[in-house]
């Protein structure tokens, strides 16, 4: 079994690179350890509506929500409102994130990729140091897949690097663990995603409620792994929602545990091989969402490998201009985020009420993470001693 | 007396992953959707059992 690109993880990530390397003409097989593409959905399902720019959703079956803003309570309860009419349009969806996921594959089929389910990478092949495929496994029988290109689009637990001798191991420091609801009879405004923050409430993380509807909602919860303890999450989620009368009412009609990486983006080119989404820590360190990013370098990646494979060469230097192209555009948010990320997790739940309550009647001009830290040093210019770090990186 | 090694309660495990992306031995896989810890490679230093979201991990004398 010969391609020219075999894609390890059928997520965002995997498919939107397998979808821009099939375009430009390249051989793509993407294997798929679940039985379905797509389920079980391991996601708070928020998502910017950034994504629309993107081109590479059909129809909208995949939208559950259409949100009007987000609110940010502080451990006090101060609330920071980010409304649409305050941020023009760019406000965000939840996501029926199985459907999302299998239009995304669909795409990179249409374009000409192929999909093998239930199909478990157990290893890299390798011939004189270099990948050269993977070691497959599909009801129990091995076989081995040779490629000129790996793509290791195989999440946060991604193995395929660590196979070529990365160094991809997160810190727990860099991990917040987490676990979700899908709770149904609650009642709340369906309009804003909202997110609860405090040491008692989600240490070094926070509580997410994203309605999916008029009575249904994702209540989830994240906490920094350095921070945990064994089966934190669920004990502090389940004593948050039994504080919230509104929720307490609900019932699950699904629960999920997840790990979402909050660390600064890894090494993602060697030789024959390329590192995508999660896998490449390629999330905001602030928000733990990892859509955007996973599409915008999955685009990235995907036109890279196509001119790799149309000049039949695959060795690193080919294949950097994806990590160059992403220093200078998905890269400098991530590493911003992630000195932010530090500052915040520096500060005590009293300073966090205090920044909450001087925002009350902020007017925000977009809906992001970039116009929260500007307004911050707006109305706390000695912020900007602590942010300094962040000049470096970008010009705010 | 055995060392102690991480045991993953397959009845719990919901293959977040969480716990192989922290291990810094590479010694957990995951298999059929449940985590599963090599008792070779595995050292005991407890990364695990302290990000499993919903308290699967233990670690116990072989």
């Amino acid at each position: 079994m010969k391609y020219d690109v075999v894609v390890v993880g059928s997520g965002p990530a995997g498919s939107v690179t397998a979808r821009f390397a099939a375009e430009s003409g390249a051989n793509v097989l993407i294997i798929e350890r679940r039985q379905e593409v797509g389920v079980p959905v391991l996601c708070g399902e928020g998502i910017s509506k950034k994504v629309d720019d993107f081109k590479v959703l059909e129809g909208r079956r995949w939208i559950a929500n259409n949100m009007e803003g987000a609110r940010i309570f502080s451990p006090d309860g101060a609330m920071v409102k980010l409304a649409a009419d305050m941020a023009g349009d760019e406000t965000g969806y939840v996501l029926y994130r199985d459907i999302f996921d299998q239009e995304l594959a669909r795409g990179a089929i249409r374009a000409g990729a192929e999909l093998m389910l239930n199909t478990c990478a157990v290893d890299v092949l390798k011939e004189n140091g270099k990948v050269n495929g993977v070691k497959a496994k599909q009801f129990g029988e091995e076989f081995d897949i040779e490629a000129d290109i790996i793509v290791g689009a195989d999440g946060v637990e991604s193995k395929i690097g660590r196979w070529a001798g990365m160094k991809t191991t997160l810190k727990p420091y860099d991990l917040e663990t987490c676990v979700q609801y899908t709770l149904s009879n609650v009642e709340f405004d369906k309009e804003y995603c909202d997110f609860y923050l405090g040491k008692k409430i989600a240490p070094g993380g926070y509580v997410w409620v994203f309605p999916k509807g008029k009575d249904i909602a994702n209540v989830g919860i994240g906490i920094l792994a350095s921070l945990s303890e064994p089966g934190m999450p669920l004990k502090l989620l389940d004593k948050f929602i039994d504080s919230h009368p509104e929720l307490k009412k609900g019932e699950p009609l699904r629960f999920l545990a997840g790990a979402v990486p909050v660390a600064e983006p890894i090494e993602s080119v060697r030789d024959n091989l390329l590192l995508v989404g999660d896998a490449a820590r390629q999330v905001d360190p602030i928000t733990g969402g990892g859509l955007m990013a996973s599409i915008e370098a999955g685009e990235i990646a995907g036109e890279t490998i196509g001119k790799a494979v149309g000049e039949q060469r695959f060795d690193k230097k080919m294949l950097s201009p994806y990590e160059e192209k992403l220093e200078n555009t998905v890269y400098k948010k991530l590493k911003r985020n992630y000195v932010v990320k530090e500052i915040v997790l520096g500060m005590e739940d009293k300073t966090l009420n205090m920044l909450a309550d001087s925002l009350k009647d902020y007017k925000f001009d977009e809906l992001s993470t970039l116009s929260l830290v500007k307004a911050l040093v707006l109305k706390h210019p000695s912020l900007l001693i602590k942010l300094k770090p962040l000049m470096k990186l970008s010009k705010m | 007396m055995g060392k102690p090694k991480a045991l993953v309660d397959k009845g719990k495990c919901l293959a977040c992953g969480g716990c192989i992306s922290v291990c810094p031995q590479d010694a957990i896989t995951m298999c059929s959707s449940k985590a599963i810890v090599s008792k070779e490679n595995c050292i005991d230093c407890g990364i695990c059992i302290q990000t499993c979201p919903v308290g699967a991990i233990s670690n116990e004398v072989y």
